[in-house]
């Protein structure tokens, strides 16, 4: 019927964006709209399905997801998204999240601005339950919320008239009072006076007092509020530039025809160079690629339909057969067809007449022109299946002849921790508890899903990455290539992170869209569904294990016996450390000396496990500090008094033998919040402590790496270590500044790249601010002498142009089981204490969560850690979920459990900073990974304190919150 | 002290039930329930429609309700307060108090199913379930023939009112659905 077809082609859509008039002729999602045709690429995709809340753009004044919306319904409307926003609310937004430290990784955040822009303009004053109520179809994994609702009200203020943006020289003040994130501090050494100062980087204010325990305003702020920073989604076709096309770069870049000349004449445009944005060169704008290389493909994989079923035949001629299908690749096209962090056992894909381990599984990798073309080749891809009997748990991978999932044994991990003599501790003690716990995966639900876009780059490939680790990356993927003897063919760079938390440390795009770039020689993007995502990287090990601990007649501990079983899903990924960790960390931060700890992780056909924000202490943690509550009962002490009386002080001997350093404040964690603890009632409160490491330790050469390289005047740090959200860059900054007395309008970051910058590690193990802060703190003091020796001054840094400064840290430790008496597993470890208190209802009411994170760096973004973890460990204890149906995922994002904005308690974060240090770092231990440990167990205490019911299962039942679900 | 929640009356039926045949609009009476004592079985094809009697009308006393041409009622939004005088007064069930923020709400009160509730209105619910597959947060389902939301888990953010076929589940805003 062509006349149809042709009615069909005039039917179009005229929409207002931002205050240009559009017509379109698709109906489409309007995400899809904004994004792929309009380059908004503030508007965020996190799910395109209503779940997450990234894409909220305003319609006609009300806040709304920009993929529940089609352009059909779009017409006639009015839509702004934060490119669009006034000049005064963009400044209004930006200086209120800078200063309220409402943006850690970002993806939320021009959602959130949105959410806020709709409810302020109907409403200039809103509550904080407002604000609440207008940010509840948004998540947040990083902040807790806190902050972001903080951020909303400042900048209603902000655009009231009421609060002035202030150019940080003039900035002398203390904060304003709700501002004021410190509840209590413990330790002598501590001013919170001398924290009061917000160093504006952007408005390049003449103080140099942006060193150590500074409100330091992130360097990451302005790009991630208004969404012109670039997660590698955010790289579209326009993004690679051909060298022959200079109105192409000029259109891109805005430069005039004499900045294109002077670049030119400079080299800058030789393919292969990347350009930043004029006033910002930490953000890129472009990519200039040979003449001849064609547009931007994609690539999406067929994943597995069966947990555990062999692949007959993979049936991809229809799809290779499409207009618009470059090819279809399978195993064969791969070099070597394994990856994996750690232990290499994972496909990259299943080739025909081999066994699925999981759902994820990658069966073939499809590349195409265009989205479109990619999701209707995929569908004709047919692939022939023989189910079989999937691995459901680690009962039956342990069973006798239970299928082997991998050709070495379903037993993937285990470790043995023994000192001292538990059994006979135990035996001898006067009270002792035994108890089944059991723990299930949990999803990181980072906003951002995987994405990576590779293009050819020298005699390699270059992969533009979202992940923890650049190096990580380049590794897995030269396994993969075959290049493990010339890994610099592969150049990896992260860009912005939208979240981590763990669950971005094995490879998932990135090697696959590098393998379709060499095979098709064209720039190639891989991003993940959310659904995918879901599917596809390793979760936190589910757990079930089973835990004796003994005390005296005083509470004072004798003995821990106990084994640990974890379910690390079809691959490995970081099961071996994870296992270890839980195992290690199983005694809690106590002084006592019999333990016997043995580690188990399994393969199943579930999806894989690995790391996770507390890396296996989250689990082992919640069923000691669950136990030391039934012991204090039967003493007859509080739960407070058990974990006070046994709590590890400097000087003396770990579980681990290891001996606890001078920085150690369990005690004063125990302190602060013991008035707090104390008033509330008896029977709604609960405490757990916590421990964690900081640093990978146990022997391995963890080395911190970085060079700082003075150029027109300013300094430059180079260090490949992943800024996830925590924030690290900006402590680094605040490490030079600290060390060099320069203000940080003087110094700058370079992005981690593995071509020019030193490998400083995975950002994992609480390491980056302790580990690589030291070798950043090492190289601005060698700057620093320089600076000294050579008369140089801040004015007069130009003199050192050209000059590099490198500098290594490495501090020894011992491996897991040395035979020295006192062995040093790890060169820090950070400990906290958290109450949790409950309405009668049974509601948690406020988290009163204090750590020992050694030197504070920058208050509110430590604030700003501890609110996300703690929050993210209520949902691990109340709600959050992961269900699989005989292996096969079956929770949606929506349906996870994840806590919203109306949902969370009052989070009270307390710093406890002593005054005697570490020597590394200026004293810095990190607190990313703790945060998530302690809440958990804390909740779970009040519970037991409120109905003496022992909860031995997250999430844990029959609490309010599960009163909720049906 | 937390301000007093304010609260609105929604009515769920939008009408387009024709009249059963020899039913003549202007003889019946001006009051729900003794239209329903006359017609047990109600007076449009929709047996659970609104009967468009004017009971809620009369009850109202802020004049926030008002039922033309054999109803259903238009709520006043500004003007209501959520007493819920017209929830006592419907004897069809059709009004329920909600907060005026939530959005996104199911606007069909039959408990037929399938064909026989697309014979019946032509702005029914077919329980043809799409709502509950798109529904990011498990938060809708078909209960007795119609679609029920649990607020508890709802987050407007309205994908069954842009899948619905039927045009049942409504934005008050007029974002995801025009009126």
């Amino acid at each position: 019927m062509t006349d149809t077809a042709e009615e069909v082609r005039t039917i179009s859509y005229t929409l207002t964006v931002n205050g240009i008039e559009r017509t379109v002729e698709d109906n489409k999602p309007l995400l899809r709209y904004l994004r792929d045709d309009l380059k908004l690429y503030s508007v965020k995709d996190g799910c395109s399905e209503g779940a997450c809340g990234t894409c909220t753009i305003v319609v006609d004044g009300f806040a709304v997801k920009a993929c529940v919306l089609t352009t059909e319904r779009a017409a006639g409307k009015n839509i702004i998204t934060v490119e669009g926003l006034s000049l005064r609310e963009k400044e209004a937004f930006v200086y209120a999240f800078g200063t309220a430290g409402s943006v850690q990784c970002g993806f939320c955040i021009p959602g959130m601005v949105m959410a806020g822009k709709a409810l302020i303009d109907r409403n200039p004053d809103p509550t904080e339950e407002d604000i609440k109520k207008a940010i509840r179809g948004n998540v947040c994994r990083c902040t807790g919320y806190k902050k972001i609702i903080n951020g909303i009200r400042r900048a209603a203020a902000i655009l009231r008239g009421e609060v002035e943006i202030k150019p940080i020289s003039q900035f002398t003040g203390k904060m304003m009072p709700e501002q004021n994130e410190f509840i209590s501090v413990v330790g002598s050494g501590y001013d919170p006076g001398r924290a009061s100062g917000i160093a504006n980087y952007e408005n390049r204010g003449s103080s140099s007092q942006y060193g150590m325990g500074q409100n330091v305003f992130r360097i990451d702020v302005r790009k991630k509020v208004l969404g012109y920073g670039k997660y590698p989604d955010d790289i579209g076709p326009e993004y690679f530039v051909p060298a022959d096309r200079p109105d192409l770069i000029m259109e891109q870049t805005g430069w005039t025809q004499e900045e294109y000349d002077a670049a030119a004449a400079e080299g800058r445009l030789e393919p292969g160079k990347t350009i930043c944005r004029k006033d910002e060169p930490l953000c890129n704008i472009c990519t200039i690629v040979d003449p001849d290389m064609p547009p931007m493909a994609y690539c999406s994989a067929v994943r597995s339909e069966y947990p555990r079923a062999i692949v007959k035949k993979i049936h991809k001629e229809k799809a290779e057969s499409l207009p618009g299908v470059l090819g279809v690749l399978t195993a064969e096209d791969v070099p070597h067809n394994k990856v994996g962090h750690i232990q290499q056992d994972w496909d990259v894909m299943i080739a025909e007449g081999d066994i699925t381990r999981m759902t994820g599984d990658a069966i073939c990798l499809v590349v195409a022109e265009s989205p479109y073309i990619l999701e209707a080749a995929k569908k004709a891809v047919k692939v022939e299946y023989e189910p079989l009997e999937p691995v459901r748990n680690i009962a039956e991978a342990k069973a006798e002849g239970a299928p082997l999932i991998h050709e070495s044994g379903n037993l993937c991990q285990q470790r043995h921790v023994v000192r001292g003599d538990a059994a006979k501790a135990l035996a001898e003690s006067a009270f002792t508890v035994t108890s089944s716990f059991s723990t299930p995966f949990t999803e990181h639900a980072f906003l951002e899903p995987e994405c990576a876009v590779s293009f050819p780059y020298g005699d390699g490939v270059k992969i533009l990455s979202t992940d923890q680790g650049a190096y990580d990356t380049r590794h897995e993927t030269s396994i993969m290539f075959g290049w493990e003897d010339t890994p610099e063919r592969i150049v990896v760079e992260n860009q912005l992170i939208g979240g981590g938390f763990g669950g971005k440390e094995d490879v998932t795009t990135q090697h696959l869209s590098a393998l379709a770039a060499v095979k098709f020689h064209r720039p190639v993007k891989m991003k993940f569904s959310r659904s995918e995502s879901l599917r596809v990287h390793p979760k936190r090990h589910a757990m079930e294990g089973t835990f004796t601990l003994g005390c005296d007649e005083n509470g004072i501990l004798t003995g821990l016996d106990c084994e640990i079983n974890f379910d690390t899903g079809a691959y490995a990924s970081l099961c071996g450390p994870v296992l270890e960790r839980a195992c290690t960390h199983s005694v809690g931060p106590y002084n006592y000396h019999n333990t016997d700890i043995r580690g188990f992780g399994y393969y199943t056909n579930n999806p894989p496990a690995g790391a996770f924000r507390g890396f296996g202490v989250c689990q082992s943690q919640f069923a000691l500090e669950s136990l030391m509550n039934v012991l204090a009962k039967k003493v007859g002490i509080s739960p407070w008094e058990i974990r006070y009386r046994n709590a590890i002080e400097p000087g003396l001997e770990l579980p681990n033998g290891q001996i606890a350093d001078v920085s150690t404040a369990l005690k004063e964690t125990l302190v602060a919040v013991k008035p707090y603890f104390d008033d509330a009632p008896e029977d709604r409160v609960g405490i757990a402590c916590a421990m964690k490491n900081a640093g990978v330790g146990v022997g391995l050469p963890d080395k911190g790496r970085a060079r700082i390289e003075v150029e027109n005047g300013l300094v430059w740090i180079f260090t490949a270590a992943s800024d996830i959200g925590q924030g690290c860059q900006t402590v680094f900054i605040q490490d030079v500044s600290q060390a060099t007395g320069l203000p940080i309008t003087k110094i700058w970051i370079g992005v981690s790249n593995t071509e020019n910058a030193p490998n400083s590690g995975t950002t994992s193990g609480s390491r980056q601010t302790l580990v690589t802060g030291e070798a950043v703190r090492g190289a601005a003091l060698l700057l620093k002498k320089a600076m000294d020796e050579e008369g140089v001054t801040e004015e007069t840094l130009d003199r050192l142009n050209g000059r590099k400064f490198e500098y290594e840290y490495f501090e020894p430790t011992d491996r897991l089981g040395s035979d020295k008496p006192h062995p040093k597993s790890h060169i820090a470890y950070g400990y906290a204490t958290n109450v949790a208190v409950l309405d009668a209802e049974g509601r948690v009411t406020d988290i009163y969560a204090a750590f020992d994170a050694g030197k504070v760096v920058n208050p509110l973004s430590m604030s700003g850690q501890i609110e996300g973890g703690v929050l993210m460990s209520m949902g691990y204890a109340l709600t959050e979920s992961w269900p699989l149906r005989d292996c096969v995922p079956t929770a949606r994002y929506g349906t996870l459990g994840l806590l919203r904005s109306t949902d969370i308690p009052d989070l009270h974060a307390i710093h406890v900073e002593k005054d005697k240090l570490l020597d590394a770092s200026y004293g810095a231990k990190g607190v990313g990974e703790i945060t998530s440990i302690p809440a958990a167990p804390a909740i779970a205490g009040a519970y037991y304190a409120k109905d003496g019911v022992l909860r031995t299962k997250l999430p844990i039942e029959n609490t309010f919150y599960s009163k909720k679900k049906k | 002290m937390a301000k007093r929640i304010r609260k609105i009356s929604y009515v769920r039926c939008r009408g387009g039930s024709p009249l059963l045949e020899g039913i003549d609009r202007a003889s019946l009476p001006g009051n729900c329930s003794e239209i329903l004592q006359l017609f047990p079985n109600g007076i449009n094809k929709c047996r659970y429609g609104c009967l468009g009697g004017g009971s809620c009308e009369a009850a109202c006393h802020l004049a926030a309700i008002r039922v033309e041409d054999g109803g259903p009622p238009v709520i006043d939004r500004e003007k209501c307060v959520g007493c819920g005088l017209c929830v006592r007064v419907c004897p069809q069930n059709l009004i329920e108090i909600i907060l005026p923020d939530r959005n996104i709400q199911p606007k069909c009160s039959s408990r037929d199913t399938g064909k026989a509730a697309r014979d019946a209105c032509g702005n029914s619910c077919i329980t043809c379930r799409i709502c509950e597959k798109v529904c990011p947060a498990e938060a809708i389902h078909i209960e007795d023939g119609r679609p029920v939301i649990d607020p508890a888990e709802c987050i407007c953010c309205g994908m069954c009112a842009v899948k619905c076929p039927r045009g049942v589940i409504r934005d008050s805003n007029g974002i995801m659905t025009v009126d």
